[in-house]
């Protein structure tokens, strides 16, 4: 289990991760979704002691991660694919971080084995693609067997078979009972792993709910009205609650209330309803929803940019 | 690599450990990172590098190189010497021996080679990003910095003890030619071995401490030129009394007063080059640790 508490990191003017706050557990795969730049890498080095929060803090299973008497036992983290020597090999990195815990080297052809690493182990890490040096981070992650994996941004760069491979991997790891911790800032990744969902925006946490939940946009229902009596429907759920938009005459969009509770305030009034659609946003429309005023870099439409 | 991504498609079997339930424990009372397993770590690490042990072969042949080199050389020109006024005053300090300095005569080089490894060993781990492996794996930091200097300073100490007897013993019989006579038993010989071995061990201690201040090798490197090449050359240059007395100050000028066997004129005395030396060397060994400890990686 992971608790960050108001976790905050300022580095100079700028304020990469804002009084974060949430709680992974364990048993399954919690997803941590946000735009490049949102503080989702940041946050996970401060859970790895690596960076120093500004304020706040964080505890991987009730201690601080420097605090743990066997470090790479309790948690196993991919911070960043290239996080090795460039002019060692595969082999010999694994060899030197199990030395620090004293993890026997059939544990190291083990996960060597387990990352399809066999054939380039003995290779120089620098000359690693990518894919390869994803597989060797997470082979570091598993070497000391530990309870909750760290993982950041883990299918980059991997081809299609390693993302099906790394999807199952951390579903089977949390099915066995650890925490799993997996970021990304592609929702579609997502829905596909994860099993509860913390999306962050510009250092904020915008949403921390199972996974369902924000697919369907719970609590946040919009539905789509058409009515002949445009203002006197608008005056009557605005009254209830709801916030409106008005895309076109005789077109309401609403939001906070279920298509029953319209349809009834209609009734009651006589207002004439001849559409009552409830919009069920995709995956990405509901991403894009969530954190479109959280996006650090905003591109310009493609039409702008050819001009 | 399409067959490798075949290999790994099966689900790694569960750990034996781990097989069945889940530890309640966490792992807790398994072995964790002590001083000893970090060293072990850490000498997996040197020795895993290629181009740290081209720097222990150099350093290697470079001295012996030198040692050859100097015993012609101090062969030919040692009837010229007591002429030569430089060349009278280095033979002064040794007591009238020349040919007891002979093996040590690459050591100006021996540092700057070892000095750069010390550097390169701690900002190739911030250049690369093995930082965050390193001290993801040891988080308590300081354990890692130990084991690093430990192994930075006792290899620096080996190679060059080593390279050292091994260029007396070329020396030996180039000198005998000349009717020079060294012995590798005396008193003199064995301190200049062990001073300049622990001089140059120092150095590597000293880049060290600059690779992880700096974090970059060529900034590192750069610094640990300018302590001890420009600033002895510079010092020299500027007029003044102050930058004359300076000058007996820096690192680089410790050694002569070390292992002289008389007192030379405008260096320090023995104990106090000593002293000077290990300020040299605990001062950033400690500002390094302690900002290692604080910044982030």
């Amino acid at each position: 289990m992971i608790e960050a508490n108001g976790l905050t990191k300022v580095y100079g003017a700028k304020t990469a991760v804002a009084g974060v706050s949430f709680t992974v557990r364990a048993g399954q795969v919690t997803g941590f979704l946000g735009p490049n730049g949102a503080g989702k890498s940041t946050t996970m080095r401060m859970i790895m002691g690596l960076d120093r929060p500004t304020s706040g803090s964080v505890t991987v299973n009730g201690l601080p991660y420097v605090r743990h008497k066997a470090p790479l036992r309790e948690v196993g983290a991919l911070l960043d694919a290239k996080a090795v020597h460039t002019s060692r090999s595969a082999y010999n990195h694994l060899l030197a971080m199990a030395a620090t815990h004293s993890i026997p080297k059939s544990r190291v052809h083990e996960v060597i084995e387990m990352t399809g690493l066999d054939a380039v182990a003995r290779k120089k890490a620098g000359g690693f693609s990518l894919g390869m040096g994803q597989r060797l981070g997470i082979a570091a992650a598993l070497l000391g067997d530990p309870q909750t994996l760290i993982l950041d941004e883990p299918v980059n760069g991997l081809d299609p078979e390693g993302v099906v491979w790394v999807r199952n991997l951390v579903r089977y790891l949390a099915g066995q009972g650890r925490t799993v911790f997996l970021s990304s800032h592609l929702m579609s990744e997502m829905a596909q792993t994860a099993d509860h969902l913390i999306v962050i925006g510009r250092g904020r946490v915008i949403a921390d709910a199972p996974i369902r939940d924000i697919i369907t946009g719970k609590g946040q229902s919009r539905v789509r009205v058409r009515t002949d009596d445009p203002d006197r429907l608008y005056q009557l759920l605005a009254a209830r609650g709801a916030s409106i938009e008005v895309p076109e005459r005789e077109l309401l969009e609403v939001t906070g209330l279920e298509p029953r509770t319209i349809a009834g305030a209609a009734l009651e009034n006589r207002v004439m309803v001849y559409e009552l659609t409830p919009l069920v946003a995709s995956l990405e429309e509901a991403y894009m929803e969530l954190t479109k005023d959280d996006v650090e870099y905003h591109s310009l439409p493609a039409a702008e940019v050819s001009k | 690599m399409s067959s490798m991504a075949t290999e790994s498609t099966p689900l790694p079997e569960p750990a034996p450990s781990t097989a069945g339930s889940l530890r309640k424990n966490g792992g807790r009372s398994l072995p964790g990172p002590t001083f000893i397993r970090v060293l072990n770590s850490e000498v997996i690490k040197f020795r895993s590098l290629l181009s740290t042990l081209i720097l222990i072969a150099s350093t290697a042949v470079v001295m012996v190189g030198f040692g050859a080199l100097s015993a012609w050389g101090t062969g030919q020109f040692a009837g010229a010497a007591t002429r030569d006024t430089q060349a009278a005053a280095r033979m002064a300090a040794q007591g009238g021996d020349l040919a007891v300095s002979v093996p040590t005569s690459g050591i100006a080089f021996a540092q700057l080679i070892l000095g750069s490894l010390g550097v390169l060993l701690m900002s190739s781990e911030f250049t690369t990003g093995m930082a965050r492996s390193t001290f993801a794996a040891v988080p308590r930091r300081l354990p890692a910095f130990a084991a690093k200097l430990v192994v930075v300073m006792v290899t620096s100490f080996v190679v060059t003890a080593v390279s050292t007897w091994v260029a007396g013993l070329v020396a030996v019989p180039i000198l005998d030619n000349y009717g020079l006579k060294l012995d590798l038993g005396s008193s003199q010989s064995v301190k200049l071995l062990l001073v300049n071995s622990i001089y140059v061990a120092a150095v590597a201690a000293i880049g060290m401490a600059l690779g992880t201040l700096i974090r970059n090798s060529a900034g590192g490197i750069m610094s640990l030129v300018g302590i001890f090449f420009v600033a002895p050359i510079a010092f020299q240059l500027i007029p003044g009394d102050f930058f004359k007395e300076a000058r007996k100050y820096l690192p680089g000028n410790t050694v002569e007063p070390l292992t002289a066997a008389q007192h030379v004129p405008d260096t320090l005395e023995a104990w106090q080059a000593g002293l000077v030396l290990g300020v040299w060397v605990v001062v950033p060994i400690l500002f390094a640790a302690i900002l290692l400890k604080r910044r982030d990686v």
